[in-house]
């Protein structure tokens, strides 16, 4: 018995590191831990003498499966946001990739989110009709629009109490935002997707035209 | 054998508790970096004190897989903060 007592000793690593697997609330660390245990599955099933499972095991319970999962919960675990791409009537400013949105709503948004887990990814829309539409076709999750577009930022910061709306489309979503964004930066609302037709859901622009009329 | 083995164990034991333990998500790397290598040798030495070729093949396999899984995960992490 004493002769084999390290079998029982390596043995009790694999529930060990299981339970840290379990215990673990991060996603992604989880997913570390999921390769910790494949490599002490893999040591045990090999000192039992199955070296075929702990190849197994090591091929395709490690390596396949984490970096399938990792790529499967980095494109889910995010918040797809829409804005207005940046309006061409600032010719002084080069010309950037990134739309326009405010340093401490961004700051304040992604602090939110990533106590969940979460990205934020945005995605910039030419037109608020297109906006409006990829928040029907459910492509994004969420959008962001200024208050007052057609003030000057100067004179919509000194009137309007909150500049930004956020319209969510997602319950849970709206609970996180609203929990983690202060309504001085940006009033949330939660925006019920109408069940869309399949007349609708063409892309050809008369339909998009016909959404956006038939809002009230 | 057993004393060289449960050494390995108390030696396993420490990335173990590094990953447990840490909230950055490059030192929980770096501890499972740590395990795969540490694990494959020990899989080496059970191979070379039984006298068994077959174990010894998959714990070379398993070293250098090991170290693809983890490559290819970095990349995904790395990738994702530059988000």
């Amino acid at each position: 018995m004493f002769e084999d007592f390290y079998i029982v000793v390596i043995a009790v690593l694999l529930p060990l590191t299981a339970g840290m697997l379990v215990a673990q609330r991060n996603p992604y660390h989880a997913l570390v831990i999921r390769g910790i245990v494949g490599a002490v599955a893999a040591l045990v099933y090999a000192l039992f003498g199955a070296a075929d499972v702990a190849l197994t095991e090591a091929l395709v319970g490690t390596m396949l499966s984490i970096t399938l999962y990792a790529i499967a919960v980095r494109s889910s675990m995010s918040l797809r946001l829409g804005l207005l791409a940046a309006a061409p009537c600032n010719p002084d400013e080069p010309a950037s990739q990134e739309p326009p949105l405010a340093q401490p709503l961004s700051k304040a948004l992604r602090q939110a989110l990533s106590r969940h887990y979460l990205r934020l990814e945005i995605v910039p829309y030419a037109s608020p009709q297109a906006l409006q539409f990829a928040l029907e076709k459910k492509e994004i999750h969420a959008t962001c629009t200024a208050v007052t577009e057609t003030l000057t930022p100067t004179t919509a910061q000194s009137t309007a109490s909150a500049p930004y709306h956020l319209s969510v489309r997602l319950p849970r979503l709206l609970e996180i935002v609203q929990n983690g964004v202060p309504p001085t930066l940006a009033s949330v609302s939660f925006c019920r997707s109408r069940q869309i037709t399949a007349a609708n859901i063409s892309d050809s622009p008369d339909a998009r035209h016909n959404i956006w009329e038939s809002q009230p | 054998m057993n004393g060289i083995l449960i050494a390995m164990t108390l030696a396993l034991l420490i990335p173990i508790y590094e990953a447990w333990q840490d909230e950055d998500i490059w030192q929980t790397m770096l501890a499972f970096a740590s395990i795969a290598t540490k694990t494959s040798i020990m899989i080496l030495v059970v191979s070379v004190l039984r006298d068994d070729w077959m174990i010894g093949l998959v714990g070379v396999l398993i070293l250098s897989v090991g170290n693809a899984s983890l490559m290819l995960l970095a990349h995904v992490l790395r990738r994702m903060n530059e988000l």
